[in-house]
């Protein structure tokens, strides 16, 4: 028995052995030819980029991607008909998303009626496949919009009516109505276009998991587990891109993103805690960028529910906001103090009627004058997964405590919070906003008008309601804008929302990393990179 | 042998029918729509319904439930809307990551308690064995997460002799060729010593964190069953009939005393699964461990449940292999 044994250990022992002298060299090689080629492209001045997301994305498809990492991707891999221009703000390099560029389609008409566009494509655009860019592949990808989900929504606020081929390298948009918004929202990732020949089976699933654009990238590997890597598309119809490889890495922990960055293992970070920051900066390796996004936090007070359904009770939690201790304390001054429900680097913010400071006797006072001299009990539903939340809803807590206000904390886990907001019946709760098109509308839209499926506080104000329907249809910015300013008004008078702050998209970087742009999608391009 | 063996296979399905039963009305009772993540915060309610009809959430339960279990029987585990890819493909890229995780880490684990736990019951009282007492103590309670922080913080951060904790190989290392899926293995297999080097030097650290649990308690239930063998009258025996020390403990008393720390090391096995779910995020690991956490988070129902259903498995098989591990090294057990 036990000879026996042996003579098995030996014997595999051999084998192994002999497996890995027969076993053929070429992976060695291969790493050796890695190591040979990664340091040529360093010295180059293309070269290759390590960056690093905490989540690897859900999906690959232009219309259906929802998350940061996704989106990202979509915009390495395709290109849109149309594009953001690029203005310098105090020296940083910032997107004009009212700036539209030509992208895939070289120029467009707007008829008399602003609602008939005519876009001529470029007759030299490529596909990644080599197959040329035409008007039927402009077509199938806005089908594709159309019947999708997450992008299905973007089609709606698009209002688009119909589309058509004119001929292979134009195509007609009709809308129903004319909006203001139209090519903004044509140049975000949703609408990329795909190449239709590309996709084999069913668009929808073939979409999720690979890919069909002509952008200037080529993705090699997608493991939302660890890791993505793009190489450069060498047949792009613009300019290569300047960097040759991009490997972006998933990492859930945030203090190990910075720990690696610090260290030089990471050539940029996304996703960097405010709390960091400081230590980042006294890196002199490492350049921070703290762009104000047009992302908010706001507290949504119930307008249907007891006390809250008091225009004085809202006004008075404004009063007893300590926005000053959120900035400092929570944020680290990664934030900007909100004064309107739509973000203040927003065409057309109006920070009219804000009248509200910090001033715990003017709270008071509204509450007895509301009739809670005494002040009163509510539930606040808090959703997980932001550490800013927490902190900012505990030191709410404890400045309400000194009004007699009690703010009970009751958190969920963010699938929870967000079934519970839908029912419209919390009493108050945080939640976060973010203008993908950076316009009034998309914010008050959402948040303001009583038919909204998104307006969980239950606000209702047809004055409001009159007004975004009319500035909707205006095709006259300075007018539009001025309806806009008029509804910011009104919202800051009946506070259906307490606002927090407006959020800063924090991103670190090696200082060789060159040719960084901010864009309120908060997307980054890897395109305009260099090394 | 077999016969009882075929019976505890035959066993295991009645347990694991019930497992599913329970992992599916428990991911379903529990708050949280999954439809609401996949839209986002910002999306319309007609969206939301939109995908609930898709994934079939509209469905009564029990048409959920037998639509689940006959995918189950076709050996579909259902697709990861978070992934976008089949169960079955997520598990197939990430199992061996996990699985060498574990490995190593178990490996780990007993070079290390064994010899420790030996030491400790045979110099019993002495200085070395207050000291191994010392540190099971810490090994036990520290929560694993600080320590994997506490590691990278010294031997990546501050000494620099460890590699980033960004996964299994470094970044412009390409993988060995895939055989088994564990790269320590693969690499041998090939020759590839490049990549051995690095996916040695990777797994290093994820794999102490992992195992500083297990090896605690191993080596204290080693020392105490170690004790209670060597005060037995057959020890007394072997010792008069003259043996040399070593021989008593290793020949006479190590075989017996095994016995309790393999029933230890079959349960330990569960731990480390779920230790992997902490250590795996902390240093990148793209094993399921992290997997499970982002379903969780997402709310996507068929990783967890094939999740579950493979732990269970795992379980039963493992619990099956230590009763069998029994009769082989202590003939008075038999299986009728």
């Amino acid at each position: 028995m036990k000879k026996s044994m042996w003579f098995t250990v030996l014997s595999f022992t051999l084998m192994i052995a002999l497996l890995a002298g027969c076993a053929p060299k070429a992976n060695q090689a291969s790493n050796s030819d890695v190591h040979a080629s990664s340091d040529a492209a360093s010295s180059s001045t293309g070269g290759a980029i390590t960056v690093a997301y905490s989540e690897g994305g859900q999906t690959l498809d232009p219309a259906e991607a929802n998350d940061l990492t996704s989106d990202t991707l979509v915009l390495a891999l395709y290109d849109q008909l149309v594009t953001y221009g690029v203005k310098q703000v105090n020296g940083a390099d910032i997107a004009d998303t009212t700036d539209i560029k030509p992208m895939l389609a070289e120029s467009w008409e707007v008829a008399s009626d602003n609602v008939t566009y005519t876009f001529k494509l470029r007759k030299d655009a490529k596909f990644q496949s080599g197959n040329p860019v035409t008007a039927d592949d402009v077509v199938f990808s806005l089908e594709h919009i159309k019947n999708s989900n997450s992008g299905g929504f973007l089609y709606q606020q698009a209002t688009i009516d119909s589309f058509r081929k004119v001929d292979d390298s134009t195509v007609e948009v009709k809308l129903t109505r004319p909006n203001q918004l139209f090519l903004q929202i044509l140049a975000m990732y949703s609408f990329s276009v795909i190449d239709q020949k590309s996709v084999q089976g069913d668009a929808g699933d073939f979409l999720k998991t690979k890919t069909a654009g002509s952008g200037p990238f080529v993705l090699e590997k997608w493991d939302p587990s660890s890791e993505a890597i793009l190489k450069a598309n060498d047949a792009y119809w613009q300019d290569r891109a300047k960097l040759d490889k991009v490997t972006l890495k998933f990492m859930k922990e945030a203090s190990t993103r910075t720990l690696l960055l610090g260290k030089g293992d990471l050539d940029l970070a996304m996703e960097i805690p405010p709390k960091d920051i400081e230590t980042l900066k006294s890196n002199e390796n490492i350049t921070v960028r703290s762009d104000a996004s047009n992302r908010i936090l706001y507290m949504g007070l119930n307008t249907a529910v007891k006390p809250f359904d008091n225009e004085k009770v809202r006004q008075a939690m404004s009063y007893a906001m300590p926005t000053d201790a959120l900035l400092k304390d929570v944020m680290f001054g990664q934030a900007k103090q909100m004064k309107s429900i739509v973000a203040s680097n927003t065409p057309g913010f109006s920070d009219a009627g804000y009248v509200y400071s910090y001033n715990l006797d003017k709270a008071k006072e509204l509450l007895a004058e509301a009739g809670y001299p005494n002040g009163f009990d509510f539930d606040f539903t808090l959703g997980s997964g932001f550490k800013d939340w927490e902190d900012s809803a505990t030191i709410l807590q404890a400045e309400l405590k000194k009004i007699g206000v009690n703010m009970n904390i009751k958190k969920l886990a963010r699938a929870q919070f967000l079934e519970q907001v839908q029912t419209k019946k919390v009493q108050a709760y945080f939640s976060k906003w973010t203008s993908f098109v950076n316009d009034p509308e998309y914010h008050l839209g959402f948040l303001a008008n009583s038919a909204s499926s998104s307006n969980y506080v239950n606000y209702n104000n047809p004055k409001v309601d009159d007004l975004l329907k009319k500035a909707a249809v205006e095709t006259d910015s300075a007018k539009r804008n001025e309806m806009y300013g008029q509804i910011q008004e009104m919202i800051n008078t009946d506070m259906p929302y307490a606002y927090l702050y407006e959020y800063n998209r924090i991103v670190a970087f090696n200082k060789d990393l060159k040719g960084y742009i901010f864009f309120p999608d908060e997307c980054l391009r890897f395109y305009p990179l260099s090394k | 042998m077999l016969q009882f063996i075929t019976r505890r296979m035959i066993y295991l399905i009645p347990s694991l029918l019930g497992i599913v039963l329970i992992t599916f009305i428990l991911s379903r009772v529990l708050p949280g729509d999954p439809a609401l993540m996949i839209a986002g915060e910002q999306a319309p309610q007609s969206v939301v319904e939109n995908i609930r009809t898709e994934l079939g959430l509209n469905d009564p339960l029990y048409v959920q439930f037998g639509t689940y279990v006959k995918q189950l029987f076709q050996g579909d585990l259902g697709t990861a809307w978070h992934t976008g890819h089949t169960v079955i493909e997520d598990f197939a890229v990430r199992l061996p990551a996990t699985i060498e995780l574990g490995i190593v880490s178990l490996l780990i684990a007993l070079l290390v308690a064994i010899p420790v736990g030996i030491i400790a019951a045979t110099k019993k009282e002495s200085i070395l064995d207050h000291i191994s007492r010392f540190f099971s103590l810490i090994g036990a309670c520290m929560p694993v997460f600080w320590l994997g922080l506490l590691l990278i913080l010294i031997f990546y951060s501050k000494l620099g002799i460890a590699p980033a904790p960004m996964g299994r190989i470094g970044n412009d290392i390409l993988p060995p060729t895939n055989i088994t899926g564990l790269y320590l293995v693969d690499s041998l297999l090939t020759a590839d010593w490049v990549a051995f080097r690095q996916a040695l030097s990777h797994i290093i650290m994820p794999a102490i964190c992992l195992s500083a649990g297990t090896m605690a308690i191993i080596a204290r239930m080693m020392r105490s069953s170690m004790l209670e063998v060597i005060g037995q009258d057959y020890i007394r025996t072997a010792r008069a009939k003259g043996l040399s020390e070593g021989n008593v403990i290793y020949k006479h008393a190590l075989a017996n005393a095994s016995i309790p720390t393999i029933t230890m090391v079959g349960l330990q096995i569960g731990y480390l699964l779920g230790g992997a779910v902490i250590t795996e995020t902390l240093f990148s690991w793209p094993g399921v461990g992290s997997y499970v956490t982002e379903s969780i988070l997402a709310t996507d129902y068929a990783p967890i449940q094939a999740f579950t259903l493979l732990s269970a498995v795992v379980y039963s098989v493992i619990n099956l292999l230590v009763d069998v591990i029994y009769g082989l090294i202590d003939p008075r057990i038999r299986y009728d």
